[in-house]
């Protein structure tokens, strides 16, 4: 190893990203420094306050396991088989990520609105999806699984070919090389997508606006409780609820950045 | 058992790769499959277990068409170029995976890997995972993996190419030991030839998407039929001679003037092929040249040394004789060379040499061409 020194070009792409920190850590500080402790709890035991934190915890709680069930099968396909069309597929599952959100959320509307295809099927039942927290589930699931998707997909590619050959060729049938192989080596990708998706799915806002509307106690999620809040003045409130939004998604990270992101070195 | 390979075609992005490949190897054998790298070596383990499917061909295991067959239905080991182990698992456990994948009880997994382990010497280390294990314990752990569901047959790609001098001596004699002992059937790719020396029972040779020779390892070295294979083992004396005489027992040449100015007459043992041709290229391989001070009877010629290159416990000398180059392999000992030696003289009997296949076994018919070249 050569000795670590710093040279002037490192001196000069530290107080370039050193700038960049503090920008990120100073909007942060704003935040943290604009309620008080005490406001800060008042807020939190307002009925309304709390129940947004309830239906954003239940809402992507329950997206993250529709996730799992539906975007592992996908990500294993995607990642495992070769067929005609899969490009296509796999393109169109990366489309939600970079789709504008608003985007999204019209589209939901119209499949799921009362003149929509899947909407006048479901209005038969009587189920409505918009203006309800299924809606919102829709919402957060369409957005937010292919982050849990890709990752998965990447974890699963990396196990080399030969692995998986060598599995079959000691007599392991399709269903034991997923369980003994394919599903341990890829934990740590579902794990960490997970956490991606649930993040994504607590501040998803514009496609569970749309979608989902913000109806005090009953679909105002906490992104949504945030915006009405700003919007009609009452900032101590939207910044209580940002605070423990920041909170949720910091732990989260941080937990996948020190526990799930270790890949297995298959080229050892 | 046996597995039979029968006019396997197999392209990559139209890249013939086997072309009309057949090849048998029967039960019970150490069948080494000897080319050059990027020959397609890997490729044709691959279709033999059923990890690649060939564009056209049968495969049979034991008398029994496979080709729609699963990977995991063959009963074939196979141990991968790169070992491929399990890395979340323990030596152990990688080696109980085949068992435990075909449901065997816990009891009998246990003493058959610890037997398999035992066998590989890796008891020790059964605990350990494979990022904790040297390369050669690596490729021991492979092997034990491979063996230990007991398969009906044994692939392997060239287990030992990461090893280094020692190891890889010492996992290829154990290797050896194993064979005996279990009796498995294997087949071995590589591209060392006294790798293959070693092991096989019997050494195909893959060239240009097909078998150019099968044969005990002996006659594959001291008898390669055609020039490639005779190049790539190291029987890399050969020349076109034009024919002058040919007798009963012995038959006489005179070598091409491309190839030696004064047209050196040789004598050769008469083979029955040079009844029908004029111009045969002959092979003559360095370790039945003799070299002496003085002339030693006939096809003695008198060499101008080129280089001496020492090696083991022989010499390997070049000499040119007016314009042929000739390359000997001697005994250290049977020889005094000192840097002063300028000439020396290059004996060989007229038995050393033998004739090539005069086309390369790609043409149309060669194959047949080869075979009936008469060696008796
Ligand atoms: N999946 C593939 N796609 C495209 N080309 C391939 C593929 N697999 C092999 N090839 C090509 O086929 C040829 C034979 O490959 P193969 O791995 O069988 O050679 P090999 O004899 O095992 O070589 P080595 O001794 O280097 O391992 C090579 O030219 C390689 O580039
Ligand atoms: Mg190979």
């Amino acid at each position: 190893m050569i000795k670590k020194q710093f040279t002037f070009f490192d001196i000069f792409l530290t107080l370039l990203a050193g700038i960049f920190f503090t920008f990120i850590l100073l909007v942060f500080l704003m935040l943290f420094t604009a309620v008080s402790a005490g406001q800060l709890l008042h807020q939190l035991s307002s009925p309304l306050v709390f129940a947004s934190i309830r239906i954003s915890l239940q809402t992507s709680l329950i997206v993250v396991c529709l996730t799992f069930i539906f975007g592992f099968p996908v990500a294993y396909l995607l990642s495992l088989k070769t067929f005609k069309g899969k490009e296509f597929l796999d393109s169109l599952i990366d489309l939600p990520i970079v789709l504008p959100p608003l985007v999204s959320g019209l589209a939901l509307l119209i499949l799921f609105g009362g003149d929509g295809i899947i909407g006048k099927i479901l209005g038969h039942w009587d189920i409505r999806i918009i203006f309800s927290q299924k809606g919102i589930i829709c919402a957060q699931l369409f957005v937010s699984a292919p982050f849990f998707i890709k990752t998965v997909k990447e974890s699963i590619s990396a196990i080399p070919e030969e692995v998986i050959a060598a599995s079959a060729t000691l007599g392991a049938s399709s269903f034991y090389t997923f369980r003994c192989l394919i599903l341990p080596l890829s934990k740590n990708g579902i794990l960490a997508g997970l956490a991606m998706t649930w993040t994504r799915a607590m501040g998803e806002f514009g496609a569970t606006s749309m979608v989902a509307g913000c109806i005090p106690g009953q679909t105002e999620t906490m992104t949504i409780g945030i915006y009405m809040n700003a919007m009609s003045g009452n900032l101590e409130a939207a910044v209580a609820v940002g605070i423990i939004l920041i909170g949720f998604s910091f732990i989260s990270l941080f937990i996948l950045k020190i526990k799930f992101s270790r890949s297995y070195g298959y080229h050892y | 058992m046996g597995i039979i390979i029968k006019n396997i075609y197999k392209s990559f992005a139209k890249q013939a790769v086997l072309d009309n490949l057949s090849l048998t190897v029967k039960k019970g054998e150490f069948h080494v499959i000897l080319g050059p790298s990027g020959e397609g070596k890997s490729t044709l383990l691959g279709v033999m277990a059923g990890l690649i499917q060939p564009d056209q061909g049968d495969v049979y295991i034991q008398q029994q068409r496979v080709n729609k067959l699963a990977p995991e239905k063959r009963k074939i080991g196979f141990v991968f170029q790169n070992h491929a182990l399990f890395p979340h698992l323990t030596v152990y456990e990688n080696t109980a995976y085949g068992l435990r994948a075909r449901g065997v009880n816990g009891k009998k997994i246990k003493k058959i890997v610890a037997h398999y382990l035992e066998l590989v010497k890796l008891q020790e280390l059964h605990d350990r995972y494979p990022f904790q294990l040297s390369g050669g314990q690596k490729q021991r752990t492979a092997i034990a993996r491979a063996l230990a569901f007991e398969p009906d047959a044994l692939l392997m790609d060239e287990p030992l190419s990461h090893l280094d001098v020692l190891e890889h001596e010492r996992i290829r004699d154990e290797l050896k030991r194993i064979q005996t002992a279990t009796q498995v059937t294997i087949c071995y790719v590589t591209h060392d030839h006294s790798e293959a020396a070693a092991l096989a029972d019997k050494i195909s040779i893959l060239h240009n998407g097909r078998i150019e020779q099968v044969e005990q390892p002996e006659d594959i070295f001291y008898h390669p039929k055609t020039s490639f294979v005779a190049e790539f083992v190291g029987a890399n004396n050969i020349f076109t001679a034009n024919l002058i005489d040919v007798n009963e027992g012995i038959s006489r040449f005179r070598l091409n003037s491309s190839e030696s100015i004064a047209k050196l007459e040789i004598e050769a043992k008469t083979y029955p092929v040079f009844t029908r041709n004029t111009e045969q290229k002959l092979c003559l391989h360095p370790e039945k040249i003799a070299i002496s001070h003085t002339p030693n009877g006939k096809n003695s010629f008198l060499a101008r040394i080129i280089d001496i290159i020492p090696q083991g416990a022989v010499f390997k000398v070049t000499g040119e004789i007016s314009g042929l180059k000739l390359r000997a392999v001697v005994p250290k000992t049977s020889f005094k060379i000192n840097s002063h030696t300028e000439k020396i003289w290059f004996t060989f009997p007229p038995d050393a040499l033998h004739p090539l296949c005069g086309r390369s076994c790609r043409a149309a018919i060669p194959q047949r061409v080869c075979k009936n070249i008469n060696f008796e």
